[in-house]
């Protein structure tokens, strides 16, 4: 259920988040019209969803997160037939098919029925399938799911090279926040049919408390005392690694550097989303529904 | 234009909705000639084409000037030439009885068979209709494009309305077509008309209410050999059920078989053509008029408007649970 969404989402690569049931693929669901809202009104790419049906959805591709496939077709015979059933010509669909089956990473697979297809190689087929008509904006629901970690590294490498090399916008839902924030410039928080959050990542992160982990190199009891003794507020974290309130990265490492205590890693704010994503939606299960 | 992830755009204007519904179609038809029985089906379709093409041709031929049964009569003799006079007066003086009630016997046994034949057909295609879709979330693959669930419906009302056209509509058309190229006659034309027409409009009920019942039976289940067995079911059951209560008319509306059945023999009117042939042959004698006013009773529609109310609310029937069904996950 959504209830009291106002949205104006600009173009970029935008992170859908909120926890199961808070109303997110309702949401996607909405704007392509698959869902009928009881009331309201919505504007994808400008166009109307409601008064031009069809032509909302023209420019727009949809990965959605259950196996959604049509059975009987030969993987490279179903994207062609997805470019097709969006008014692409039979020669630009093929040609595009291939293109994209090449960028998803899907080899001699093509040429096997989708029925047969793994996980990962039915998420890449999805992925290509939303990709084929060259959309303006594509609507990804939980890209990576059932990837292995590679597959999972080359589809999020696509997913923001598509942004910034073609100009496609992406709008993903997905319970990875490190996902979204690796591909994100902005983040939409749903809880319990309503937005709690949206902003971009840069927006939310300065308004998080700042900290970084730190990876200490050598002489690890040493870091710990000489933080402390310079006032800085230091935690140690039960993976060896050190979380340190800081308002300035500079700061901290001219103090290791006078104390020969080179660092391995230095990470600003890694669970700032993840902080963020619970204290917004713990605020949303507060308030009275 | 390349770019850097190796992609060619497309930024052309997608083309229309035909077109879209016209690639569903080719696409299911493609997927429906893949099967040896449709192959078959399409084979005795056609064969039934020519059968009624050559019925035409020999018919045609036959009572033309100079014809089959103007040499056959002239082996009997002068009695057999009497005859032939009688027949030949009697063509003169009721063409619309002796061509049209012809033609009307072969459009209406024609249409019989090839309501089986489609029956068959869409047996075989039931299951691969709608529940594939259903099953496997294709409906969201449809309706995420620039389509409609309507457009979807008419694309899938498009593949059977082709393989209807192809199984029965083709091979009629073909076949009353060539039997006139073969013995070009405009009195045949003329007086054939009147029964393509029954036919076609028989062909476009029958078309339009075994869609939507084959699409609303499609749509009922995930499981295509679920569907199948709805098909048969709907199909055959009340037939068999009439046995044991002959009487039971919500049975015989339940049928669409038996509804069928009624409007085509309500649209071609069979009986006339016997009784006309009863009344106006004075060679024949009282035992041959009588058999033939007993086949005109056999070939009048008991419940003509009856049937059809019952196709349209079976239609109407179909219609609800495709309202019902035709939902994404």
């Amino acid at each position: 259920m959504l209830d009291d969404v106002t949205l104006q989402v600009p173009a970029g690569t935008v992170g859908l988040l909120g926890p199961n049931g808070a109303g997110k693929s309702t949401l996607i669901k909405c704007l392509l019209n698959l869902e009928k809202p009881s009331s309201g009104s919505a504007r994808v790419l400008g166009t109307d969803i409601r008064s031009a049906n069809r032509a909302s959805r023209e420019k727009v591709g949809y990965s959605p997160e259950k196996d959604s496939h049509l059975s009987d077709m030969l993987g490279c015979e179903y994207v062609t037939y997805c470019g097709q059933l969006s008014g692409m010509p039979f020669a630009a669909a093929r040609q595009r098919t291939h293109e994209i089956l090449d960028l998803v990473g899907m080899g001699s697979e093509r040429y096997r029925k989708v029925e047969t297809y793994s996980t990962g190689m039915r998420q890449r087929i999805k992925l290509a399938q939303a990709l084929v008509h060259d959309p303006e904006l594509i609507i990804l629901d939980e890209p990576t799911n059932g990837l292995d970690p590679s597959g999972r590294e080359h589809i999020l490498e696509l997913i923001g090279s598509l942004r910034r090399e073609l100009g496609v916008s992406v709008v993903i839902s997905s319970h990875l926040l490190r996902d979204i924030e690796r591909v994100c410039d902005r983040v939409i928080i749903v809880s319990r049919g309503r937005v709690v959050e949206h902003a971009s990542l840069a927006a939310l992160k300065s308004r998080h408390e700042n900290f970084v982990e730190l990876t200490p190199s050598a002489q690890r009891q040493r870091f710990a005392p000489v933080l402390s003794a310079a006032g800085w507020n230091v935690t140690p974290l039960s993976n060896g690694k050190l979380r340190v309130k800081c308002h300035s990265t500079e700061g901290l490492l001219q103090l290791l550097a006078q104390h020969d205590l080179p660092p391995a890693e230095i990470v600003a704010n890694p669970d700032a989303l993840h902080e963020m994503f619970i204290q917004a939606v713990s605020a949303a299960h507060e308030q009275p529904a | 234009m390349n770019n850097p992830l190796d992609l060619s755009r497309w930024r052309e204007r997608p083309l229309g909705l035909v077109y879209r519904i016209r690639i569903m179609i080719v696409a299911g038809l493609r997927r429906e000639s893949q099967t040896r029985l449709f192959r078959w089906l399409l084979v005795l379709g056609w064969v039934g084409g020519f059968c009624l093409a050559l019925a035409g041709y020999l018919f045609n031929r036959t009572l033309s000037e100079g014809g089959f049964a103007e040499q056959l009569s002239e082996l009997f003799g002068i009695k057999g030439k009497a005859v032939f006079r009688i027949f030949e007066g009697f063509l003169a003086l009721y063409p619309d009885v002796c061509i049209g009630g012809f033609f009307n016997l072969l459009f209406s046994n024609y249409s019989k068979a090839a309501l089986l034949l489609s029956l068959l057909a869409i047996t075989a295609m039931v299951p691969r209709l709608i529940a594939p879709d259903r099953a496997s979330n294709g409906l969201t693959v449809y309706l995420s494009r620039p389509l409609t669930s309507t457009d979807y419906l008419l694309g899938k009302l498009g593949i059977l309305t082709a393989v209807l056209g192809l199984l029965w509509t083709g091979p009629m058309i073909a076949g009353w077509l060539v039997s006139l190229a073969l013995t070009p006659s405009l009195e045949a034309a003329a007086y054939s008309f009147a029964a393509l027409k029954a036919a076609l409009l028989f062909n476009g009920i029958a078309l339009v209410s075994l869609s939507a019942i084959a699409l609303g039976v499609s749509a009922l289940s995930t499981k295509g050999r679920n569907t199948q067995i709805a098909w048969l079911a709907l199909w055959l059951l009340p037939g068999i059920l009439t046995v044991t209560a002959p009487h039971s008319v919500w049975l015989q509306r339940a049928s669409f078989k038996r509804n069928l059945d009624q409007t085509r023999l309500g649209l071609f009117q069979s009986e006339s053509v016997y009784t006309a042939v009863a009344d106006k042959l004075a060679l024949l004698n009282q035992d041959a008029k009588s058999a033939l006013r007993t086949l005109g009773k056999d070939a009048r529609a008991q419940d003509f408007r009856a049937a059809l109310l019952s196709l349209t609310a079976l239609s109407a029937a179909s219609f609800l649970v495709l309202l019902r069904k035709l939902r994404t996950e």
